[in-house]
């Protein structure tokens, strides 16, 4: 049965999923409408890069890794309400989600 | 004699292994294999792979059909296309992150904490929904 095999993922695999988890945990705390929207910009964030970034970039993705984590830091924080993504058109690789405190 | 005992479940126990499909249906079978390997952890840790045996028990219909529900709304699925309970995550076109919004959603479903290293584990929708009866057992004792 093709089913039964468990899948494997490297531990960069697992950082990745581990870190997106997180990211959506985040979210639930966020209001209702605010969550929706992290939650769309995350996912989408997750995707685009999953799709551009090569496999075997290591290096920029544990890059990714490691701002993706001091991002998540910053939305846990009870004072910050939302996310906002800001895209960089004439960049090719980089479109930055900022996290942005609102009042 | 224990000795005796303990080859007598270790085989029982192998010769199911080759066979999880026919197992998962078997609702029937559950109390007695769990209160099997209650008794002889031994057997237990010669196979490493007998773990699985802990998350394939059958669920409740209603469980399983949640979780279709759920799946169904996670993944925009068709209405042509049916989900069922032998349904795999990934025939049904999801991706790891696809999984990891569907366990987030059940645990919001359910009311309930899925560990990662189990939400890893997840590629059926019967595994989600076995899973889920166990975690929600384990919590009412």
């Amino acid at each position: 049965m093709g089913s039964s095999n468990v899948k494997r993922f490297s531990g960069m695999q697992k950082q990745v999923l581990s870190l997106f988890r997180g990211f959506l945990r985040a979210a639930r705390s966020k209001s209702e409408e605010e969550r929706r929207k992290i939650e769309s910009i995350v996912s989408q964030e997750f995707r685009r890069n999953a799709k551009s970034v090569d496999r075997k970039n290591f290096l920029y993705i544990e890059y990714l890794l490691r701002r993706g984590n001091k991002q998540l830091e910053q939305l846990r924080n009870p004072g910050i309400t939302g996310l906002s993504s800001l895209q960089l058109h004439f960049s090719k690789t980089d479109s930055n989600a900022h996290s942005s405190i609102k009042g | 004699m224990a000795t005796n005992t303990l080859a007598g479940t270790s085989l029982s126990m192998r010769s199911l292994t080759p066979q999880t499909q026919a197992f998962t249906s078997l609702s029937g079978r559950r109390s007695g294999l769990i209160s099997s390997f209650g008794r002889k952890n031994v057997s237990f840790n010669l196979q490493p792979r007998q773990i699985r045996l802990q998350i394939s028990c059958a669920a409740k219909p209603e469980t399983v059909e949640k979780v279709c529900d759920i799946v169904k709304k996670q993944l925009a699925v068709s209405e042509g296309q049916t989900v069922t309970a032998e349904s795999t995550f990934q025939k049904l076109g999801a991706d790891s992150l696809d999984t990891v919004e569907i366990v987030m959603a059940l645990e919001e479903a359910f009311g309930i904490a899925i560990e990662e290293e189990s939400a890893q584990t997840i590629t059926t929708v019967q595994e989600a929904a076995d899973l889920i009866e166990d975690i929600i057992e384990k919590k009412s004792s």
